[in-house]
């Protein structure tokens, strides 16, 4: 059986789900899955149809940096631009 | 953030605006899934020794340090001077959420008292009780608010596992079968998501032992979701335009979305009825703020935004006040 992990091993472990970011930001899971289909959440798949995982760290940080570009008024394409992410890279 | 288990998660989310001082329909089919849900727990904690399809426990649990009183509560139901019980999961779940209206009452105080403790859950005044009616009849109506960050925390959450691809969790296969069996589906999923969570699903039913072990059983009442349903559907047509209007003049279709708050005395003007409105809701424990005056204004109610239509009520005397409407999304 796999029981869903507790909160410090979430926040010990290098790699989450978006289950798990969902948990420890706070963030609606369509706002991330949107952020995700727009590039700006990097993930690693190992195959098509399995979990998607992101660097833990560094993720959290880009939904608050996200977040925070957001309360000082940037629409989504401003965000990117600021990310440095273009069409090329989703 | 803290972390909870299966039957707190779950009552978080059942218990989140239901009535807190009655044991409504609506309530009932919650509560009995919330039963269910401490058996899915000790289920997930490996807490039954299994014998094939059969499950036993053994009542040593109830001496366990860590046991709390809900789980007690529940658990002890079936250990009737026995030092075993055993049986399959469906007959631990259908006993479970089968209790007595009196033990489910007596199992919710215990389970929202826990859930008070540690700041999930809070009582708050309903709007409902502010009506005319209800006041003059000295009905009190509380209803039950869930912490909102753990709330969408959980719901969310379960969105993310269920409608993303890979691998889901026992937990949230349990969440699924319990927002199932409680009538909840359509209040987390679109009409498009419901038809993906129904394809994820199938899938885990032939891929997880757990799945084809749960999703076939069945715990809810047909009667009690029946009324859940029906109610649903009310309060919806409640929301429309024309139930707006129908329900404004036939108010007893769904008093909630039409409540009628009576004025001190004949006012002549908008704005001293307007401020006696807002006293008369501020003096029942309600949080009120103005966003627009007129001679219909806009008040904001504990996060709802409402209508205050001036109305007058005709029993042997009229009495003037005003009903609250819900605001429609522009």
């Amino acid at each position: 059986m796999s029981r869903q992990r507790s909160m410090e091993a979430i926040l010990a472990s290098e790699l989450v789900t978006i289950g798990e970011l969902v948990r420890i930001t706070n963030t609606r899971y369509s706002t991330l899955k949107y952020y995700t289909e727009e590039g700006m959440l990097p993930f690693e798949q190992a195959e098509e149809n399995l979990t998607r995982r992101y660097k833990r760290v560094k993720t959290v940080e880009r939904i608050h940096y996200i977040k925070e570009l957001k309360t000082r008024g940037l629409s989504i394409p401003q965000i990117k631009e600021t990310l440095g992410i273009n069409k090329a890279e989703k | 953030m803290t972390d909870l288990n299966l039957a707190q998660r779950f009552s978080i989310i059942g218990l989140n605006a239901q009535s807190s001082l009655y044991m409504t329909n609506v309530k009932k089919v919650s509560v009995r899934c919330m039963a269910a849900a401490v058996i899915l727990d000790a289920y997930l904690d490996n807490a039954f020794e299994k014998t094939g399809n059969r499950l036993t426990l053994h009542s040593d649990v109830l001496n366990q340090a860590d046991i709390m009183p809900y789980q007690e509560m529940i658990l002890k139901v079936f250990f009737n001077k026995q030092a075993e019980a055993n049986g399959d999961l469906k007959w631990w779940l259908k006993k479970a959420s089968s209790l007595s209206k009196k033990k489910l009452k007596s199992f919710e105080l215990t389970i929202t008292d826990s859930l008070k403790e540690m700041g999930m859950l809070e009582e708050i005044p309903s709007l409902l009780g502010s009506d005319l009616y209800y006041v003059s009849a000295g009905v009190a109506v509380k209803d039950y608010r869930s912490n909102i960050e753990e709330y969408s925390r959980i719901s969310e959450s379960v969105r993310a596992e269920i409608l993303e691809e890979g691998s889901v969790t026992d937990d949230v296969i349990c969440m699924i079968w319990l927002l199932r069996e409680s009538g909840c589906m359509h209040d987390f999923f679109s009409q498009n998501e419901l038809a993906k969570v129904n394809t994820r699903m199938n899938d885990l039913f032939h891929n997880t032992l757990l799945a084809q072990e749960l999703f076939p059983i069945h715990i809810r009442h047909g009667v009690e979701i029946g009324i859940k349903q029906y109610l649903q559907m009310k309060s919806r047509f409640a929301k429309t335009t024309v139930g707006t209007s129908i329900n404004f003049f036939f108010p007893m279709l769904e008093r909630s979305k039409a409540v009628f708050i009576e004025t001190e005395a004949w006012f002549s003007n908008s704005s001293q009825r307007l401020n006696d409105v807002v006293q008369r809701l501020e003096s029942y424990g309600h949080e009120v703020n103005v966003l627009e005056k007129g001679t219909i204004p806009t008040i904001k109610i504990d996060n709802l935004v409402y209508e205050a239509v001036p109305h007058v009520v005709h029993k042997q005397i009229p009495i003037q006040g005003v009903r609250l409407v819900p605001r429609l999304p522009v």
